[in-house]
């Protein structure tokens, strides 16, 4: 059997971790050296540019260097986050044909985010590749445990794309708790808190005698690291504003620079309460002089500006807790995940709703890609008695002729999970039956989010009502949804033929596949 | 290396026919494309799943493979089946013109016995499971098939009303024994599949039972968001050529019906019925409600004979076809014909009752039957 990995596919750092001879978990490094490799992706004349080499691309042509696409995959481009997104990144969003969102290089040039994930994944399967010398073709993802059923095949495609086979995808925090060692320690009841550089995941999970059993999920898609960057460099826009006298507010490339020295001064921040923020060339006098911008920031400066973001940590973790039921002390153990949960505002939030000092992991930001290689070996059998139980993080509804929507299945209803419904003609001699599926359980189906538009096809001919068919949707251990439709009489398999779905099409898949392989 | 098995599932008993005649090439050629790299010469197994879900296994082996272009994950194989023999052939052929024959008689098919139901909790994950692909995938399929057919607390193995504690633990030893985790290193899709459906199972089994225990009061903590599924969806409006008014959504009503009875106070019985089909609705449900279900689904038909379009006659025939499977203990199959009634005529408020009743409790007591046709 050929090698797997375990990846952990992040906004802003990526991580490859593989199961060792001696059967340890281990973080593979770049060519750089680092454990991580930035998700970066600048698309140079030359051809695409990944990870580190990629930060001269910001510099370069911020247009064309494409971070943080996982915060667009599987998105809708009419997600309000998606506008108020594309309005301060400095590369440009477009709409897909089918509604997704796409990345616009160039006049007629546009690229899908699961290509720019392809593209990184593809790094960091060449890492492994390089490291165990074999080739590597199967993988277990983390993702977000909000993750709706499109981003998660979006993931999947991105890996199709990049040659990887997907043997299972796991929630970040699962990945996060098993990473931690959880279950080779007493049993627990964890609150996992997961900020990274795009997202905050929260879940809480139980283990019990080897069995992890996420008892409900929930989180922020559009808060972690880099938002905390925005809102300090629009503090430092207003500053350079009121001391040089100069506008970088419209000029994508000051503003890349100044989040870069943000960033750096954000890091540095965690462990001291000074830093400065310095930026050699940010702007351009009429004149032709450049102007060079340094600026001290104190740790209470910062908490201050990031004040209203780590407020927003309060509502998904109580939210977390009431749907599983629990009060805070019947939480045992506080795990903190995530690059950002090293900034000490976050920590001591997090300490403060839940109430207990949480539990310090010395590589937040790896801890979830070993977990994701465990999993490479809790599947391949060689960690047994291991068992992960997830549960859906929204609930899926159906309707029929732009009706109203119905639940199909529930929320926090254990994977895999199968329901149906019956839907009949309304027509005599009716020969198509449209219907869409929409994941969310409002009755409105403007509040859900639409997964696609289907048709069953082949109707046999009978009096309106006489042919009923039987839409059975499941959803897999993956968390991506499938249906099959029965004709109730015959008991025959009937045609679905598909009118629309979010994401790419499989032939498109496979056709960048190709490509990629070809590059 | 054990042999691998293969899993065609035949729903009508058409495509077995068509599968026994013409897909065979010299009657036990077989060409297929498969998932796995397969090797010439290598033993396989082929789990034919017949529509009454009952599976054969034939022995066979590999004679060629190729690799099918564009897709380096899946190959074409021809086998030779030699275990389709004329004894084999000549019982699926009895199995088609009888299907409710009782397979396990036979000697021919071996399905092993029904495991017995352990009363405690299993420790190891995956204990008891056999090495072996072949005797693996029949186990897992004979217990699918009895699980298909029996009661949510019957596929959890804990009592018709669990305590929360006694249904987590049958969740969790069900889950442990059945996840599809637990087969995934065989590779083998097949026997991943059946781990899968029996897992399902299991899931469905203990959310139902999990909501029954909410609304019942005896709630339990975890995993507390579950809400009622709202039975299911119809595609088709009410077309009644002699109602000339629409009946307004907001207040559901029968037509040719006097009002509904409320389900808490039960009303005198209805004024004598005026409408034929009615009358024939009207003894049906006081047999219901006696619990002669067979009774019941007689007149039902005979008045179909007559009436062929009337929904509500339609529906009634449904319902208590459910009562007579819960009678037998056969809850899901109660599910689908309760569902099937309403998808026939949406007012059915017994079917809704009685399904809502079914839902909660996973049963239907005579007490509650009684109330259900008031």
């Amino acid at each position: 059997m050929s090698k797997a990995v375990g990846i952990d596919l992040g906004t802003t750092n990526s991580v490859v971790a593989v199961i060792d001879r001696d059967g340890a978990p281990r973080i593979l490094t770049t060519e750089e050296g680092s454990t991580t490799l930035p998700s970066l992706v600048w698309f140079s004349p030359r051809g695409p540019i990944v990870g580190e080499a990629a930060r001269e691309g910001l510099d370069e042509s911020p247009d064309l260097t494409i971070f943080g696409a996982k915060r667009l995959l599987g998105r809708r481009f009419d997600h309000p986050e998606i506008k108020k997104l594309a309005r301060i990144l400095p590369y440009e969003l477009t709409e897909a044909p089918n509604g997704d969102t796409w990345i616009q290089l160039a006049a007629g040039r546009a690229v899908s985010p699961e290509e720019v994930s392809a593209l990184i994944l593809r790094e960091l399967k060449r890492t492994a590749e390089r490291f165990l010398k074999a080739s590597v073709t199967r993988a277990v993802i983390t993702i977000p445990a909000w993750y709706d059923a499109a981003q998660r095949q979006a993931t999947k495609d991105a890996a199709a794309i990049a040659g990887l086979q997907v043997i299972r995808l796991i929630s970040e925090p699962t990945a996060a708790a098993l990473g931690h060692g959880a279950h080779r320690g007493a049993d627990r009841r964890y609150l996992v808190c997961d900020l990274g550089g795009g997202t905050f995941d929260v879940a809480a999970v139980d283990v019990e005698a080897g069995v992890f059993e996420v008892l409900a999920t929930t989180g922020d898609p559009f808060l972690g690291g880099d938002d905390v960057d925005r809102a300090v460099v629009e503090h430092l826009v207003r500053d350079v504003r009121q001391t040089r006298g100069i506008d970088v507010s419209t000029d994508a490339f000051a503003i890349e620079k100044l989040r870069l020295a943000a960033q750096r001064a954000k890091h540095e921040l965690s462990d001291h309460a000074n830093a400065t923020v310095t930026v050699a060339g940010l702007a351009e006098l009429p004149s032709g002089k450049l102007v060079d911008y340094a600026r001290p920031v104190r740790r209470d400066e910062l908490e201050l500006w990031s004040s209203p973001l780590v407020k927003r940590l309060e509502t998904p973790v109580k939210e977390a807790m009431r749907r599983c039921g629990r009060k805070r002390e019947e939480i045992e153990e506080v795990l903190l995940v995530g690059g950002s949960t090293r900034m000490p505002a976050v920590k001591k939030e997090l300490a403060r709703i839940t109430g207990r000092e949480p539990s310090v992991i010395p590589n937040p930001e790896e801890v979830v890609a070993i977990g994701a290689a465990l999993e490479v070996a809790r599947l391949d059998g060689t960690i047994e008695g291991v068992l992960l139980i997830d549960v859906t993080a929204r609930g899926l509804s159906m309707s029929v002729q732009s009706g109203e929507c119905e639940m199909v299945i529930a929320q926090s209803a254990v994977v895999p999970t199968r329901e149906h419904r019956l839907l009949a003609t309304r027509t005599d001699e009716q020969a198509r039956l449209e219907f869409d599926v929409w994941e969310g359980e409002s009755p409105d189906p403007s509040q859900n989010r639409h997964l696609g538009r289907y048709a069953i096809v082949d109707l046999p001919a009978a009096a309106a009502g006489d042919v009923l068919c039987l839409v059975e949707v499941t959803i897999d251990t993956d968390g991506v949804v499938r249906l099959g439709v029965t004709e109730m009489v015959s008991g025959e398999r009937l045609t679905l033929e598909q009118i629309f779905h979010a994401g790419l099409a499989r032939a498109e898949v496979t056709r960048l596949a190709k490509q990629l392989e070809a590059q | 290396m054990a042999a691998r098995t293969l899993h065609v599932r035949c729903a009508t008993w058409d495509q077995v026919e068509t599968f026994t005649k013409r897909k065979l090439r010299k009657g036990r050629l077989l060409s297929m494309k498969v998932p796995f790299q397969a090797k010439v010469g290598s033993p396989v197994t082929l789990g034919l799943e017949l529509p009454n879900e009952m599976v054969i296994a034939i022995d066979g082996t590999i004679l060629r493979a190729s690799p099918v272009e564009g897709d380096p994950q899946r190959m074409w194989i021809e086998v030779d089946l030699s275990g389709l023999t004329e004894d084999v052939l000549a019982r699926i052929k009895h199995l088609a013109a009888n299907p409710n024959d009782d397979a396990e008689t036979d000697p021919q098919i071996p399905v092993p016995a029904a495991p017995t139901r352990r009363s405690s909790v299993m420790n190891a994950v995956g204990e008891e499971l056999p090495a072996d692909e072949r005797e693996l995938f029949q186990q897992l399929s004979s217990e699918l098939r009895r699980m298909r057919t029996a009661a949510v607390h019957e596929v959890l193995g804990v009592p018709r009303e669990p305590t929360p504690e006694q249904l987590r633990a049958g969740w969790k030893a069900h889950i442990r024994r059945h996840h599809p985790d637990l087969v995934a290193r065989r590779g083998a899709p097949a026997i991943t599949h059946l781990a899968e459906e029996l897992t399902i199972l299991g899931n469905r089994a203990y959310d139902r039972l999990r909501v029954a225990l909410l609304t019942e009061g005896k709630g339990i903590k975890a995993g507390s968001m579950i809400a009622t599924p709202p039975g299911w969806l119809v595609g088709f409006e009410d077309i009644q050529s002699g109602d000339a008014t629409p009946v307004p959504k907001a207040s559901p009503r029968r037509f040719e019906r006097p009002p509904t009875p409320q389900p808490v106070a039960p009303q005198p019985p209805p004024a004598a019925p005026s409408d034929g089909a009615e009358a024939f609705e009207h003894r049906a449900r006081a047999q219901l409600r006696t619990g002669d279900a067979n009774a019941a689904r007689e007149v039902l038909a005979a008045a179909l004979v007559i009436y062929p379009r009337s929904k509500p006659l339609r529906s009634m025939y449904y319902v208590a076809t459910a009562v007579a499977a819960l009678q037998e203990g056969e809850v899901v199959l109660a599910t689908s014909q309760l569902e099937t009634a309403l998808a026939h005529h949406d007012q059915c408020i017994e079917a809704s009752r009685l399904l809502d009743c079914v839902r909660r409790t996973g049963m239907a007591t005579p007490d509650q039957l009684k109330r259900v046709f008031t």
